[in-house]
């Protein structure tokens, strides 16, 4: 069956019966533009079609869409991005003017032993680790003064997802595609690349509707059937489907009249419309095999750099936001052996980050694309059994580029240890503020009326932290 | 003029006092929210260093450090000295130093003797008191292990409502929040939801019809009763059951020392016969440990030893080192105390293994001394049949030779990977493995995946290779294994149960492995929290929400009941019932708060969105389950056989409990439906609602091919009104409206048209994959 083209073969449908468009209208107005809006190519499609008009920006943003890419565990930012000589100095010992406790029992200093050389016109110092990203550190703004407030992992990321420990609140993305909504019917607006769907949570919607939940999809395939089950259907063309689909949704539609307001109800109208228009788009856009060999060599081939590939992919057709993960499970937690482990995990995260932005600035979609990189915290200076480092919430290192934000940068610093950060901080809910301001929006006023109260992704906090913005 | 005085100070010092309060709400209430609050509050499971600043109890017993003021001391006071940024490895706030005003107002608060009105704070889950755990003692007093009793029925100002006891309860909570309950309902509805609730299966026209014409005063008690006792009801809730015990058919990965276990349905088969036979909540719980032990054994009863037989193995590779095999074990026994206390009480007992648990009174040492129960004893198959006990225990002991020495012989076939002198054991192990197999796979007793009392010691004696040294009659105590770490070993615990459920210290188990006092214990000494736990479940399985919204956690990082009184008092009557599980559903589904109307209301809707208060009935989405079943049903291809060897679900047209669950290889479209992650135990049922779902719904095979057969089921086509008819009482049990007729000739005749054939499968898919099918209220 030929790939289906919807906007020729559904402009080209025979005018319906005028009963049941009749009857479709009366039941809802709002379903026709749905209706109406499947059948445009996204270009056309100017209406985004969330369930309720999305918020729309508070201001002109710099930024569309975003990609964060989540190094899962908690990468050393001592060996990356935050050289500390004092560690060299005393290495070995535990100087006790400073309270260096952390979970578990750690012993000495342990110092970095990969070499950090500055580059770039900003002379950003990073470290031989990450030969690729060093090339493109005058897109960066480098944050190196990041803190959040707990030292375990899910609690942890559920704060960098959510501004939340707990496992309930939305997450960014959710908060993104409530904000924004989508620009492209033709695929869902949040999507999160794992290899793993274990992760489900992460990607949650939480007391925000449904349809505000991030969709899954397994990077560590290439092929879009295999990486989307069921994606094609063997039987219908796609002026059928719709036939089929509108059917399917005046019932569902009239339905829900009768049931009252439900979120369960709603959401699954509208994620009924997104599986549709997705089963077009998708086929080309999640196949990373159609990019150029060049292309496909600057990124690598590894699961993690086709995310990256296919995160530009799906930002250049409309999706909002995109959250990569290097997983599966916690691969940055590198309670041992770090020097060699990070030797082998760090090559193919340098490539497909650092081509990512490259790639973006190219194609003149960095200044509206904002790339986000980090991980839920930092480790910490002094070593855990033997040559691995515990998990240190108090400083750590992030990065941002591209959708306004100043390349570049240096901002921030954590203490000679690099243990604690103390110029400059910014925590994981200025971090999200930065964020939201970037998409036009102010994190103060971004909210939702739950359970009697507005909520915020910032809750009652969050600075903008302007200095790095263009 | 003695008594006036006394009154005058009286009323100058509550004068002073509210100056004081004053002062707090004024200079440093807003500095502790602004400042501290993100960190250290009740809000947070775990606020730093254990200091919450959000109550006034919370910073006179401090955190981890101790007290953060004493009354009238600054210069003792730890918050102040934090604030002065004095100390360099204690500056609060990190953000910077706050300005020399906020600080002296700080002193001359603290001075004043720390006035603060605050009671504790809002949604409080959070510790008493900073440091490891809890006191066993101090922990007793928590809400959860209380005895049980019955409470009074509240009074009401609308008599006549309440159906059962429990409907006073809610009755009482809606009054106190201002709310009105809402009014039965409908007769279809209600039909509707109790034929999915009791047996996972949409009733069907006809009965839905009799049930609406039914108007005698008993046809709904008698519906509820005609429904448990149908055995659909066991395959329904014995499957509720199996998501408590994470049950599945293999582990994780599958190499050679844990392999899939081919007897696993054995078990489910039992918990699905022992639902419908309603055996009493206790029993049904001693005999999963130790059905063995008990009185009145009969052989087909070791199937329920399955609740361990079946738990998550991995793998263990002989030539890894002893330290490490033992890890591995240590995890093995860690995911049974975890299923167990999570699943069975609501405890997280697995936080303690490395140290005293943070929060709730459990320690270290009783970690272990539940650890040791798993580590005496071992997974292994046993006869279902009446046997002679010594040809029992040679077949047990034939069957777990063969497995181990087909690991073992397969991991150190890689020779090169092994010593020398080794070469001969493997070859000979193969030859017995060979021996072994031929004349066990030709042996036809039936058996099924249960546990075996021995100790469980791992011999780490020969460098090259570590053996699992199994030891009948001589169960193992376990030392505490200090941070989790084997090799780092401490005090040895004695086989026990929790603390805070002893007078004094615990008694150690003496009955060999101490399987039957664990499960007397469960029930008996913790058995109102075990109670208390499964009466919330079972709630949650029939209102979509539970009494206590943290089902796995009853400590203090749960939640606490919204309705306590309720929750302590139908615990106390399902124990007094002789725990029976029908008793427990009949006082739900006979109530009026179960048989309310689900509509919304603008004034439930406002006051209480969540529906904490139950102003109505919470609107729910078929679980993979009962919507898989539902459409088999109405395609008219479901299959009743009951019982017996699973199937993967998208391919066998049986009920969905009988579906193969595999940890290794989920199936993919139970995993899409929010099936549980069954490699542990899971709390309750996630609900999602995705684009990936709906791909399913719409393109895959399977609903293809169900759409086929429901438009062969509902007949010809000679007159499309009838057809269209027969479709909607076999998908949604009622007859079409005459818009919905329209709408589907105007599909069908449209669809005629382009393919010059009739499209009545494309249309039966329509309803198979309405949200009014996959959906109930």
């Amino acid at each position: 069956m030929p790939v289906p083209s919807p906007s020729a073969s559904s402009f080209l449908q025979p005018p319906r019966p005028l009963s049941r468009r009749r009857f479709v209208e009366s039941l809802c107005g709002g379903f026709g533009a749905i209706g109406l809006a499947g059948m445009l190519a996204p270009q056309l499609a100017a209406a985004p079609t969330a369930g309720a008009a999305p918020i729309g920006p508070h201001f002109a943003p710099k930024a569309k869409q975003i990609i964060f890419l989540f190094l899962t565990g908690g990468p050393s930012h001592l060996d990356m991005f935050d050289p500390k000589p004092a560690l060299l100095k005393h290495a070995g010992q535990r100087p006790d003017s400073a309270n260096l406790r952390t979970e578990r029992m750690t012993g000495g200093l342990l110092p970095s032993p990969f070499e950090f050389r500055q580059h770039g016109q900003s002379g950003a110092h990073v470290s031989e680790l990450l030969p690729k990203l060093s090339g493109v550190v005058d897109e960066l703004a480098i944050i190196r003064s990041m803190y959040t407030f707990n030292p375990t992992h899910t609690p942890a990321r559920n704060l960098i997802h959510s501004g939340n420990i707990a496992s309930t609140r939305p997450t960014l993305g959710a908060w993104v595609s409530y904000g924004l909504g989508s620009e492209n019917q033709n695929l869902p607006g949040f999507v999160a690349l794992s290899p793993s769907s274990r992760g489900g949570s992460l990607w949650r919607s939480g007391f925000l509707p449904a349809e505000h939940q991030g969709t899954h999809f397994d990077n560590s395939q290439t092929d879009p059937e295999q990486m989307i089950q069921y994606l094609r259907n063997e039987r219908l063309d796609a002026s059928a489907q719709r036939e089929q689909l509108d059917l399917l949704q005046a019932l569902n539609r009239e339905h829900r009249a009768d049931a009252g307001e439900d979120a369960y109800l709603d959401g699954r109208i509208l994620a009924m419309e997104t599986a549709y228009r997705m089963q077009f788009e998708a086929l080309d856009v999640f196949d990373v095999r159609l990019e150029p060999e060049k292309v496909r060599e600057e990124y690598g081939s590894t699961p993690f750099a086709n995310g990256c590939l296919l995160a530009r992919r799906l930002v250049e057709r409309g999706v909002r936001y995109v959250h990569v993960y290097y997983g599966p499970g916690q691969p940055w937690d590198d309670h041992k052996e770090i020097n060699s482990k990070l030797r082998e995990r760090c090559p193919d995260m340098d490539q497909g980050a650092a081509a990512l932005i490259a790639d973006l600035k190219r194609r003149g979609l960095l200044d509206e694309t904002l790339v986000v990189w980090g991980g839920e915290f930092g480790r910490t200076p002094v070593s855990e059994a033997g040559d691995g480092r515990d998990h240190n919430p108090y400083g750590f290192t992030m990065w941002m580029a591209g959708g306004g934000v100043k390349g570049g940068v240096n901002y921030g610093a954590t203490d000679e240890l690099g243990f604690q950060a103390v110029e400059n901080r910014v925590s994981i809910h200025d971090l999200h503020a930065t964020i939201l301001n970037q998409l036009g929006f102010d994190h103060e006023r971004l909210t939702y009326r739950y359970a009697g109260r507005d909520f915020r992704l910032t809750d009652v906090h969050g600075r903008v932290v302007r200095e790095i913005l263009a | 003029m003695k008594v006036l005085a006394l009154l005058c100070a009286g009323a100058a010092l509550a004068a002073a006092q509210s100056l004081d309060i004053d002062f707090f709400e004024k200079k440093i209430r807003p500095v502790l929210a602004e400042q501290c609050a993100a960190c250290h509050s009740a809000q947070l499971s775990d606020p730093m260093g254990g200091l919450r600043v959000d109550s006034r109890e919370g910073l006179r017993t401090g955190g981890a450090s101790g007290p953060a003021l004493v009354e009238g001391k600054p210069s003792e006071s730890l918050l102040l000295k934090a604030l002065s940024y004095q100390d360099p490895s204690l500056k609060m706030p990190p953000t910077g130093k706050l300005p020399d005003a906020v600080l002296a107002d700080f002193r001359t608060w603290i001075e004043r003797g720390a006035a603060d009105p605050r009671g504790e704070a809002p949604a409080t889950a959070a510790k008493k008191q900073a440091g490891p755990g809890t006191p066993i003692e101090e922990g007793k007093h928590w809400w959860a292990f209380q005895p049980l009793q019955t409470h009074p029925a509240p009074p009401s100002s609308r008599p006549g409502w309440a159906r059962t006891k429990m409907d006073a309860f809610v009755l009482a909570r809606l009054e106190q929040n201002e709310l009105e309950p809402s009014p039965e309902a409908d007769r279809r509805t209600l039909v509707r939801r109790v034929y999915l609730d009791l047996t996972g299966l949409p009733p069907t026209y006809d009965e839905i019809e009799a049930f609406a014409a039914d108007d005698s005063p008993d046809a709904y008690s008698a519906l509820v009763e005609r429904l448990l006792a149908s055995p659909r009801y066991g395959e329904r809730w014995g499957r509720h059951w199996l998501d408590v015990a994470r049950w599945a058919e293999d582990h994780p990965t599958s190499e050679a020392t844990n392999q899939p276990h081919p007897f696993a349905w054995r078990y489910r088969d039992w918990v699905v016969e022992a639902v419908n036979q309603d055996v009493p909540y206790d029993r049904f719980l001693r005999m999963q440990l130790a059905a063995d032990l008990m009185p009145g054994f009969q052989p087909e009863d070791m199937r329920a030893l399955g609740y361990i037989g079946n738990s998550p193995m991995y793998h263990k590779d002989p030539r890894l080192s002893r330290d490490v095999i033992e890890t591995l074990a240590s995890d093995d026994w860690d995911e049974r105390v975890d299923a167990l206390s999570r699943g069975l009480l609501g405890l997280t007992v697995a936080c303690a293994r490395c140290h005293d648990h943070k929060f709730d009174p459990i320690t270290n040492k009783d970690y272990y001394g539940l650890a040791g129960v798993f580590a005496s004893l071992w997974l292994v198959k046993r006869p279902i049949v009446e046997m002679d006990p010594a040809a029992a225990d040679k077949l047990v002991w034939e069957h777990e030779r063969l497995v181990r020495l087909k690991g073992m012989s397969g991991n150190l076939g890689e020779l090169d990977t092994i010593a020398e002198e080794l070469h001969p054991v493997v070859a000979r192990m193969k030859e017995e493995v060979a021996e072994l197999k031929e004349r066990l796979d030709k042996d036809p007793t039936p058996l099924t995946h249960a546990v075996i009392d021995c100790g469980v010691y791992i011999d780490g004696s020969t460098p090259t290779v570590t053996f699992f040294d199994l030891r009948p009659g001589e169960p193992r105590d376990l030392p505490v294994f200090i941070r989790g770490n084997v090799a780092n070993t401490g005090d040895i615990v004695p086989r026990r149960f929790l603390s805070v459920f002893a007078d004094g210290e615990p008694e150690p188990f003496r009955q060999g492995t101490g399987r039957l006092e664990l499960a007397d214990k469960i029930v008996g000494p913790a058995g109102p929290l075990a109670a208390r736990v499964w009466v919330n479940r079972v709630w949650g399985w029939h209102f979509g929400e539970h009494l206590v919204r943290t089902p796995s956690d009853f400590g203090t990082q749960g939640e606490k009941p919204t309705h306590p009184e309720l929750l302590d008092d139908l615990a106390a009557r399902f124990v007094a019932n002789g725990w029976s599980l029908k008793w427990l559903h009949r006082e739900i589904l006979l109530s009026a708060a179960y048989r309310q109307s689900s509509h919304v209301t603008d004034a439930g809707q406002s006051a209480d969105p969540t529906n904490r208060w139950l102003w109505r009935m919470n609107p729910r989405r078929l679980d993979f389950e009962a919507w898989r079943d539902s459409i088999l049903e109405a395609t008219g291809e479901l299959d009743l056989t009951a019982g017996g060897p699973s199937a993967e679900a998208d391919e066998s047209p049986r009920r969905s409990v009988y579906a193969k669950v595999s940890r290794s290889r989920p199936n993919r479209v139970m995993q899409l439906f929010d099936f549980p992650d069954v490699t542990q135990h899971s709390p309750q049922r996630q609900v999602t609602t995705t684009p990936l779902q709906q791909l399913f719904v719409l393109n895959s095979a399977w609903m293809q091919a169900r759409a086929e057969a429901l438009s062969a089921a509902a007949g010809h086509d000679d007159e499309p009104q009838q057809k269209i008819r027969t479709l909607y009482r076999r998908t949604l049990g009622r007859n079409p409206q005459a818009d919905e007729i329209d709408l589907a000739l105007s599909f069908l005749a449209q669809r005629q048209r382009e393919l010059g054939r009739p499209a009545w499968a494309e249309y039966a898919q329509v309803l198979l994959a309405t949200n009014e099918l996959t959906y109930f209220h």
